[in-house]
């Protein structure tokens, strides 16, 4: 909300500076969102009157000027055609500013000048405020402006303006009168509260108000204004407008958006010759009911919408914009001045639907009240009368079903004090509440209040304890409460397993040389196709959302794998060097259950000339390994976004982890990605599932261990691990330990379709040192038992 | 005899002077005490000695032999060292050359590093980790935290909508309303999670950012404490010097309301782009929870009262850090990545 200080000044002694009102106003609950010179591209532009005129020696076009600047005469060069000798011009004189430009000395054609003269369009200046402001060239002065005088003064547009942030609770505030009040509260004085002169009108008013919902209508209060002349309004009401934003229309356009900044209520003028049999009727508009707004706009309205009607038609949507068809126009000769109170929520229901957003509907949907609409009403009647805009008829029209006493309310003194750690007596409580005219009397334990009309944020039910120990707060002062830690009873603040086993994995993961992706959470079906996961999977079942930015992410992610791809071509379109990242985040399916299932999920992605499938597949059992998972296995299988025969499942006994695999190369140019891409998609909960939760010590062994090898030809379709199995697993009274794969060879020597897989393993026994028939023993039976298993000892 | 002695000891003391190698030591061990050598023969000849010169000649001995193995013993040191000098000099490295990774650098993203500092510092005050889904029921997202249908304070926080009841969350304080449902108080909870609004992406702007919301529900609280609380986890971020104010302000879900204002991380306070010459930033908002809220879900506000905070990760990350740009943090680019 704009407050322009000259305004404020009104109301108030403005006895600080300005930092220092700012600074109250910020403690009170009013942030200051600028503070803007109501002129802001101008400064230092002076009068100055030009007392003689020659031509340039060396340039036709150009004049030197002396000009009497008040103090000195200068030298100025213009090429303008409109000056003369004896005219009073602004003067952009050394130093001035003017947007981006400060005036120097300048030097044309050998003759020295000191700035510029000015044209009305640099004040941004219309006819209608100065008269020779659109001319083509220098603004003239009147006779009498005074040398030396600042610009900005001579044309009153030297005030500043405070725009405080208003917090929803404060529709009040959205006025000048509201804010004033604060800002008298803030400065430690009385506001001097502007008067209200009621009109009496002359005879009877023709116009009568029929409101047939109540609920959405609580009050209805008109005028009726005769001989209407349309003209201009005076110079300080167009004044005041600029200065808050709003372009002057004219006088009775002008009066209902000057009440509107200053009382905050929103008021609009029908021409009453177009309001069939003067009857103004509120009432729900019939389905498909089409009325054409001011900005001639078509809206098709329903039943759910308030209609502002005569009998024959609809003459405005209320509470949104009045009608095209009763428009006031330079021929308008009656008026029907409309002050209302509509129900926010359906207000703010029309506006959405009919996407119609005006400030009179933001100002119902945040709240306005029925006191104040009567007195706005009053104050533009008041306004015409004084402009001697029309003649008043008649008695207000008031149609009122709303409660208009004034609320009391009853207030804990103790509950406040313990919210605002402070001992204040409900005396002293009243004391801090008077400037802000909160009245009331203390009793034993509590303060009654009567709540002024316009704050309608304050409540009398369970919340008013808390409603005024904000007051008191925000009175008092946050900054004058001590900070102070909780005390009590203690608690065992804890970060529990659930959280502390996802800093362990990301933890390991970066151990592991990962760094951490976030991606958002959005995608699209068109991203999940391209991975080709095919229709009946689960990834399929994505949540819809109902209003997203566009159809690339208006689904919410099944898995981290699309984001993590396209950060992974970001990474290497921009070639910065780094080949491995995770991303520990939700994944979400419509399971058509109340709310979606959420799963956490750890995603891998590996790239880079040093990464292979194995080098992931490394990571994930380093990941394993920390997280005491037991049996873990590596399955053929996977998503249809891996190359097969380059994929697996993840088990850890018979849970399934997760997947990995070479990302498919169709998806891989899906996503242009140039690179191949190794990705593994894991469950948090699974991981945690499987955890080993007691882990207990095994005794170190006491007797050494003998290392073995041996090479073994099978065919390429027998998987390691299956052999590796096989020699953990053979018969033996020694323990077979760390079985390992070290080298697998195909070529010569191995026969076509066979490779050659060389392992070695430890052999030891618990309770003594193996002796050489042991380890032969042993060794054989794993021989034959690889035999058997079709694994033939390499010749 | 005793002059053989002391030939074979001025020999010997001669020659281990003039050793160059150890392997000349070697020989000169092998020539005096090994199985020929000098000092063993003598040894051979002393059978036929009487027992007094016995006697005598074996105590000399042993004194050549203890002293000249202890001279063999400092030269053979001294050629150890020597001999390890030149190793160390043959094997010098040039340590200005590159690191040998077995892998990259690895990094945690900065905002699960802001994150874990906020935590970290109210776990030490007594809080706990509770959370709620990221897709939540418009009931505990607004309505239950006094933001009924058509609040115009809905309008605050445009939403994402599943369906009519279903949105994505737009603030963690669902995560309250769930807290309350299903504990006892009192209690101190730390609520860590995603959000999302209708906000197009900017330099300020996400529309999915990481919100950690501090929940306190006991019997005595009141603005001074949240004051304490909040002042506490604002030095474990940022450090001792920063101050804090906390500023009167507006939420439904509280009452009284307030915003914590910082003074600028980037300026100390004197007044800079980042806090528009206000010499302030404004971190967080929060309050004393709201007896509606309170009564919404069964505690009598009367009794109970809760005190409550709601942050931004990311714009607590940004200031840490001083990142100009919240899109860093979503594009995974490695060499932002890297640096945290």
């Amino acid at each position: 909300m704009k407050l322009p200080k000259k305004w404020l000044c009104e109301y108030v002694d403005f006895n600080v500076t300005d930092e220092e009102f700012v600074e109250r106003m910020m403690w009170r609950g009013f942030e200051l969102a600028s503070i803007d010179k109501e002129l802001q591209n101008v400064s230092g532009v002076i009068t100055g009157k030009i007392i003689s005129l020659e031509q340039h020696p060396n340039a036709n076009r150009l004049k030197v000027c002396q000009v009497d600047i008040g103090d000195k005469v200068v030298q100025i060069l213009t090429n303008a055609t409109n000056v003369f000798e004896g005219a009073i011009v602004p003067v952009a004189y050394l130093g001035a500013v003017i947007g981006d430009t400060t005036f120097s000395k300048a030097n044309i054609r050998g003759v020295d000048s000191y700035g510029m003269f000015c044209s009305g369009h640099e004040f941004g200046l219309t006819e209608a405020e100065y008269p020779g402001a659109e001319v083509d060239g220098i603004l003239i002065l009147s006779e009498d402006t005074p040398l030396g005088m600042d610009m900005l003064k001579v044309l009153q547009k030297d005030d500043i303006v405070f725009d405080f942030d208003l917090t929803p609770n404060r529709p009040d505030c959205n006025s000048i009168i509201g804010l004033c009040r604060e800002a008298a509260a803030a400065l430690g004085q009385d506001m001097k509260e502007p008067q209200i002169k009621h009109v009496k009108g002359e005879g009877v008013a023709s116009a009568h108000v029929s409101v047939e919902n109540p609920v959405l209508c609580p009050r209805y209060c008109g005028r009726v204004l005769k001989d209407i002349k349309i003209a201009p309004s005076p110079k300080w009401m167009q004044r005041r407008l600029r200065a808050m934003g709003m372009r002057p229309i004219n006088n009775i356009v002008d009066i209902t958006n000057y009440v509107l900044v200053e009382y905050g209520h929103p008021m609009h003028a029908f021409d009453l010759s177009c309001i069939a049999d003067d009857h103004i009727i509120v009432r729900n508009a019939q389905k498909d009911e089409v009325v054409t707004t001011l900005d001639d706009k078509q809206h098709v309205m329903d039943e759910s919408m308030l209609l502002i009607a005569d009998p024959k038609k609809g003459v405005g949507v209320a509470g949104v914009m009045g009608g095209l068809n009763s428009e006031i126009t330079e021929s308008t000769n009656t008026v029907f001045f409309e002050s209302a109170v509509f129900l926010g929520s359906n207000i703010r229901h029309t506006s959405r639907k009919l996407h119609q957003v005006t400030d009179a509907a933001a100002r119902f949907t945040k709240g306005v009240e029925p006191v104040n609409a009567l007195l706005a009403l009053e104050r533009a009647v008041e306004l015409v009368e004084e402009l001697g805009a029309g003649t008043v008829v008649g008695d207000v029209i008031d149609v009122c079903n709303a409660d208009l006493d004034e609320r009391q309310i009853n207030v804990d003194v103790e509950h406040v004090n313990r919210l605002l750690n402070l001992s204040l007596t409900g005396e002293q409580m009243l004391e801090l509440l008077k400037p802000i005219h909160l009245y009331g009397s203390a009793h034993k334990d509590t303060i009654k209040l009567a709540i002024p009309h316009y704050r309608t944020d304050i409540e009398s039910g369970i919340e008013a304890d808390a409603d005024i120990a904000e007051e008191i707060g925000r009175i008092y002062g946050f900054q004058n409460i001590p900070s102070v830690l909780m005390h009590g009873d203690t608690f065992q603040g804890c970060v529990s397993e659930e959280y502390a086993d996802e800093d362990k994995i990301k933890d390991t993961l970066v151990g592991l040389g990962c760094l951490e992706m976030y991606n958002y959470n959005f995608t699209s079906p068109a991203a999940l196709t391209a991975l080709q996961i095919p229709n009946g999977d689960e990834r399929m079942k994505y949540v819809k959302l109902l209003n997203p930015f566009g159809e690339e992410q208006s689904v919410m992610r099944t898995t981290l794998y699309m984001g993590m791809l396209t950060s992974c071509a970001r990474n290497i379109n921009r070639k910065t060097g780094h080949g491995r990242f995770m991303e520990v985040g939700n994944v979400h399916f419509d399971n058509s259950i109340v709310l979606p299932e959420e799963r956490k999920m750890i995603g891998l992605a590996f790239f880079g000339e040093k990464e292979s499938f194995f080098t992931l597949k490394a990571a994930i059992i380093r990941l394993c390994e920390v997280m005491h998972l037991p049996a873990v296995r590596f399955v053929k299988g996977g998503c249809d976004c891996f190359q097969p025969g380059r994929k697996a499942l993840i088990y850890s006994g018979e849970t399934l982890l997760g997947e990995m695999g070479q990302l498919h190369p169709d998806v891989q140019d899906a996503y242009s990605i140039s690179q191949t891409i190794y990705m593994a998609e894991l469950s948090y909960l699974a991981i945690r599932s499987c955890k080993h939760d007691k882990v207990r010590f095994a005794p170190i062994p006491r007797f050494p261990v003998v290392g073995r090898d041996l090479a073994v030809v099978v065919d390429n379709a027998v998987e390691a691990q299956a052999l590796i199995d096989v020699i953990k697993n053979t018969p033996t009274d020694l323990i077979i330990d760390e079985v390992e794969l070290f080298d697998v060879y195909r070529g010569q020597g191995v026969a076509e379709g066979k490779k050659n897989l060389a392992f070695s393993f430890t052999l030891r026994a618990e309770d003594h040192t193996l002796t050489d028939d042991e380890i032969r023993t042993a060794f054989d039976a794993i021989i034959l038992e690889l035999a058997n298993n079709n694994a033939p000892l390499r010749q | 005899m005793i002059e053989e002695l002391l030939k074979i000891k001025q020999d010997a003391l001669e020659r281990l002077a003039a050793a160059q190698s150890e392997a000349e030591l070697q020989a000169l061990q092998q020539d005096v005490f090994g199985k020929g050598g000098q000092l063993t023969s003598i040894l051979r000849t002393m059978g036929q000695l009487t027992a007094e010169k016995r006697a005598a000649i074996g105590a000399a001995v042993n004194e050549t032999k203890q002293e000249l193995e202890k001279h063999m013993n400092e030269a053979r040191a001294r050629y150890k060292k020597k001999a390890q000098e030149l190793r160390f000099l043959r094997e010098e490295l040039d340590i200005t050359e590159p690191a040998d990774f077995a892998l990259p650098k690895g990094a945690l993203h900065p905002m699960t590093q802001t994150y874990r500092t906020i935590r970290d510092a109210l776990v030490g005050m007594g809080f706990s980790m509770f959370g709620g889904p990221e897709i939540e029921l418009d009931d505990n997202n607004f309505t239950l935290l006094n933001l009924p249908l058509d609040h115009p304070a809905r309008d605050m926080q445009d939403t994402f909508f599943v369906n009519e009841k279903v949105v994505l969350r737009t603030h963690t304080s669902p995560c309250e309303i769930r807290a309350l449902q299903t504990l006892k108080p009192p209690f101190r909870l730390v609520m860590p999670g995603r959000v999302f609004r209708v906000d197009e992406v900017d330099a300020s702007h996400s529309p999915v950012f990481m919100q950690m919301e501090g929940f306190v529900v006991d019997r005595n609280l009141n603005i001074a404490n949240l004051k304490g609380t909040l002042d506490a986890f604002v030095h474990a971020v940022f450090g001792d010097d920063v101050k804090t104010r906390l500023r009167p302000s507006y939420f439904p879900f509280t009452e009284p309301s307030a915003e914590l204002d910082i003074s600028c991380t980037i300026c100390g306070g004197k007044g800079c782009r980042v806090c528009k010459g206000t010499g302030w930033i404004e971190i967080l908002g929060c309050g004393i929870t709201n007896p509606h809220e309170l009564q919404n879900c069964g505690l009598d506000p009367k009794e109970w009262t809760g005190i409550a905070f709601g942050l931004g990760v990311d714009r607590m990350t940004s200031l840490k850090y001083g990142i100009s740009d919240v899109r860093y943090e979503y594009e995974n680019d490695a060499r932002f990545l890297k640096q945290f």
